[in-house]
């Protein structure tokens, strides 16, 4: 087999020839009008451009399309490549949305080990006081790169879990558009590519790129721009085909109030995706071309009576927020929905207030595009502002309280078991019990004046963001890999995963906050012994290792059991949803013929009930 | 040891769960408060912030409390027993208790926003007996006083009530002096504002809250807080040693 057979191995290449392009492009036209031929911010924005064409066009993302403007039919091709081992589908491109939704996951996967270990090098700096090993440079650097590479893991982690999930849990074929479906994953390749040449150059803003000091930085920057523009097409497109495919897919007698609830979580979300996403794609570049062409956006500009004949800064924080507001939910209502999803099937009861917790993952959604001046109190915006967006902000917390309530009231008089799923689960509703109730504490604007840009947020938003996305995200994997695998997972390892990293977590998230009252700002690269901190950064950092430690034992566990583990058979936990009443692993045409939806969801204990009938009774 | 009852919605599982929330709220609020020592308490502006903190962190005991207890309460309570091997018991939801924890939390919620409003006005008002100006820049400040006296320290009586003007000449900064409680954004292009009335003699550190670029980390200058005579002859002594410049220049 060659190597370029491989969509991705080709990728790579169409990537750099792309590169080298377009930079001559940029310079013989740089060359025409007169003007010196390199120029690094033109000659990289070209570059990028180019490059990321060049990787689509090669991996094969869009042959099908150009075919068609060619008059060309292109039937389906179902199962894995002709006369090429079956695991070269993963790395080409597929069309089926389970290859899809693995691709998506274990990208996540991957990104979530490289942000974290990025991580892992500035905790180890910040142990102690003092500068040791990193220059505030590269800790600027590291920084900012363990952000945006976290926040892209969790994108491709959401885009997993509905990938995979969605279609089999409505008894689709497959997602309406099976190869936009592909075209989205396959466009946040070339853009982690050019994120990860930044670290090259170097960038110091944070994830935030807050102008003007993302106007000013290394050329870095450039890179950044484009490479979350790309991951943020990727949002757009695919939460287009999802919110098609549950609208027109489902299956007869599937209303939308018997959907399993992570499609309501994914309905949200997707909500949230295709809008608010397009603010942050086109807000960074406005910044890329104000760098680029000097077009004046953010930048003030005086004129000789001292007039500001140019930007606003604080335009661009409205636009980046009025996106990344809202995309915090992006990363935790899927989480939510996953949580709500195993709580029955372990509590073997039906959860409690289904259309409660559907609805308020609808109004989190919607309440959550109205707060995102929470992030600007203190920026200098209009002061009844800050008023107005305290009281939008603490109305979150109402349908966030509804989703815990109606957990504990799914729990209450179960019959209880632990898997390490459940486990999870559990787990995940600790700690984002610690990052939501953290959350209103930043709402109300005066004690925010104090703890903004300080630990206390750092700990608030790893808090949510650990228990919204990453535990559920975990629970998530070891419940679906017999189904994904038709293996069994080792229970021990999981639980000894469990153990090590949840108390890890709780830990570092309250000396998080501890540090942050003390004083100890976010992001600096070094910090003053006076204020008595060094022994909570000990501990954040010790915790963090214990984290990241218990995560290796998770991927070993992984690798191991799809050799070794038992025999998972259909259903291991009982469950009612449609995917678990077929094979595992699933066969490439998930469902052999339509499902019809007889019951509620989540009638456990209802004597006689089922869910799905699966033969498609019989009626036509 | 007690028995406890079969049904889940017994009473008696209702009231153990109860006392044992109180017990855990007021456990939680004393840990809560021990770990989170809030450093600002040396300004006028900083007294309704952490009076405001407290009282979240009472709230915050009380909800945590609430959920894991009753959570664990469950967790022990309903685990399934060896040999059992019946369902959960069947019930899909309770529309009074939906409608109560939606109820409750939105009058919370506009409670929390009275209080809420209020301490903000607290917290940012103030007079403007004294007047100065900090600069902030990559990555450093200056401070200038209205009558041409230029310092690399500021230095401001206790007990007065002062206007800070801030003003960036390159990327935002963010101005805090972490014993005084709020912060404020520096902004390219604007002229932003705190009021600050410190109530402690000392020296504390201005620190740059926002990150800006290499050197952020390192973006502090003192600040001394001193006595009202301590201030006026330093205001005298500035302002020679600055005309005597003038003049020899
Ligand atoms: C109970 C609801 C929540 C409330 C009231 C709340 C409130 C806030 C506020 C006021 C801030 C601004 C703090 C500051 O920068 O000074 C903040 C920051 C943040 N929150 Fe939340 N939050 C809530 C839930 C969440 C959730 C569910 C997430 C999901 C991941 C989240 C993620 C974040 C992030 C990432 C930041 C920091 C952004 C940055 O400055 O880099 N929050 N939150
Ligand atoms: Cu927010
Ligand atoms: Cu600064």
């Amino acid at each position: 087999m060659q190597l370029t057979s491989l969509g991705l191995v080709r990728g790579i290449i169409g990537y750099f020839v792309g590169l080298v392009i377009g930079m001559a492009v940029v310079m013989i036209s740089r060359l025409a009008l007169g003007m010196s031929a390199w120029d690094q911010e033109a000659g990289w924005v070209g570059g990028i451009v180019f490059a990321t064409i060049g990787f689509m066009l090669a991996v094969g993302s869009m042959t099908d399309w150009l075919k068609w403007t060619r008059g060309v039919e292109t039937p389906f091709h179902h199962g894995p490549p002709v006369g090429k081992p079956a695991w070269t589908r993963y790395f080409s491109v597929d069309y089926n949305h389970k290859v899809i939704g693995i691709q998506y996951g274990v990208t996540g996967f991957l990104l979530l080990i490289i942000g974290g270990s990025f991580a892992l090098v500035f905790r180890a700096e910040l142990a102690d006081s003092g500068i040791s090993f990193l220059q505030p440079g590269t800790y600027n650097t590291f920084l900012s790169m363990h952000a945006w590479v976290a926040l892209a893991s969790i994108l491709l982690g959401v885009g997993g879990m509905a990938n995979y999930l969605v279609p089999l849990m409505i008894g689709a074929e497959d997602m309406a558009f099976p190869r936009l479906n592909a075209f989205a994953y396959w466009i946040n390749v070339p853009a982690i590519i050019t994120l990860m040449i930044s670290m090259l150059f170097g960038w110091d803003s944070g994830w935030t790129a807050y102008p003007p000091l993302s106007l000013r930085g290394p050329v870095g920057y450039q890179m950044v721009f484009w490479a979350i523009f790309g991951i943020g097409l990727s949002s757009i497109l695919g939460s287009l085909n999802l919110i098609v495919t549950m609208l027109t897919m489902r299956p007869k007698g599937m209303t939308l109030f018997r959907m399993p609830i992570f499609c309501w979580a994914i309905l949200a979300t997707s909500i949230i995706q295709l809008t608010a996403t397009q603010l942050i794609g086109l807000a960074f570049l406005m910044l890329s071309f104000e760098r680029t062409l000097g077009m004046p956006f953010f930048n003030p500009l005086y004129n000789a009576l001292g007039e500001n004949i140019g930007g606003q800064p604080l335009l661009f924080q409205h636009l980046f927020w009025f996106y990344s507001h809202p995309a915090v939910y992006v990363f935790v209502l899927p989480g939510l929905g996953i949580i709500s999803e195993l709580l029955p099937v372990f509590a073997r009861k039906p959860l409690f207030g289904y259309r409660w917790i559907a609805l308020s993952s609808l109004a989190i959604a919607l309440v959550g595009f109205l707060v995102w001046g929470h992030h600007m109190f203190t920026s200098g915006y209009g002061e009844y502002l800050r008023v107005v967006f305290m009281i939008s902000t603490l109305l979150v917390a109402v349908p966030t309280g509804v989703k815990f309530f109606s957990w504990l009231g799914t729990l209450w008089g179960g019959r209880l078991t632990f898997p390490t799923p459940m486990l999870f689960t559990l787990g995940a509703i600790s700690v984002f019990l610690i990052g939501g109730l953290s959350g209103p504490i930043l709402a109300t604007a005066a004690t925010d004046l104090f703890l903004h840009d300080s630990y206390f947020v750092v700990g608030h938003f790893h808090a949510t963001i650990f228990g919204g996305f990453v535990f559920p995200f975990f629970a998530a994997i070891y419940y679906w890999y017999p189904k994904i695998t038709g293996r069994m997972y080792n229970e021990t390892l999981g639980k000894i995963h469990f153990w090590l990293m949840t108390p890890g977590f709780w830990v570092m998230s309250l000396a998080q906050m501890t540090a942050g009252t003390m004083g100890m700002r976010r992001r600096i690269a070094d910090y003053d012994p006076a204020l008595g901190v060094e022994p909570v950064h000990m501990l954040i950092t010790i915790a963090g290792f214990v984290i990241a430690f218990s995560i290796l034992l998770m991927i070993y566990n992984l690798f191991t059991s799809a050799e070794v583990g038992a025999l998972a058979g259909n259903n291991p936990w009982r469950s009612r949803s449609p995917e678990w009443q077929i094979p595992s692993p699933v066969p490439e045409h998930s469902y052999a013929r339509p499902i019809t939806v007889v019951g509620e969801p989540y009638d456990y204990g209802l004597a006689g009930s089922t869910y799905v009938a699966m033969a498609g009774a019989g009626d036509d | 040891m007690l028995k406890l009852p079969q049904s889940s919605t017994d009473r008696k599982h209702f009231v153990i769960v109860g006392a044992l929330v109180v017990i855990a709220t007021i456990a939680l609020g004393f840990f809560l408060l021990a770990i989170l020592p809030v450093k600002a308490q040396h300004s006028v502006q900083a007294e309704p912030i952490r009076w405001l903190f407290q009282l979240h962190v009472w709230l915050i005991a009380f909800l945590f409390a609430l959920v894991v207890v009753f959570m664990l309460y469950a967790l022990i309570v309903f685990r399934k027993r060896k040999g059992d091997d019946s369902e959960g018991e069947h019930f899909e939801g309770n529309t009074t208790l939906e409608v109560a924890w939606t109820v409750i939390p939105l009058i919370l919620v506009v409670i929390f926003s009275f209080i809420g409003f209020q301490t903000l006005r607290d917290a940012t008002r103030g007079g403007d007996e004294v007047q100065v100006e900090a600069v902030g820049f990559q990555w450093s400040w200056t401070f200038n006083y209205p009558n041409g006296v230029v310092s690399q320290e500021m230095v401001l009586p206790v007990n007065k009530p002062a206007l800070i003007s801030l003003r960036a000449t390159d990327v935002i900064h963010s101005f805090w002096v972490v014993e005084w409680g709020p912060k404020q954004d520096l902004v390219p292009g604007m002229t932003t504002r705190i009021h600050i009335t410190p109530t402690k003699v000392g020296e504390f550190q201005i620190v740059c809250a926002e990150l800006c670029g290499l050197s952020h980390w390192s973006m502090v200058a003192k600040v001394r807080v001193v006595p009202e005579d301590e201030y006026i002859a330093w205001m005298n002594q500035k302002l020679v040693e600055q005309n005597i410049q003038t003049a020899s220049r």
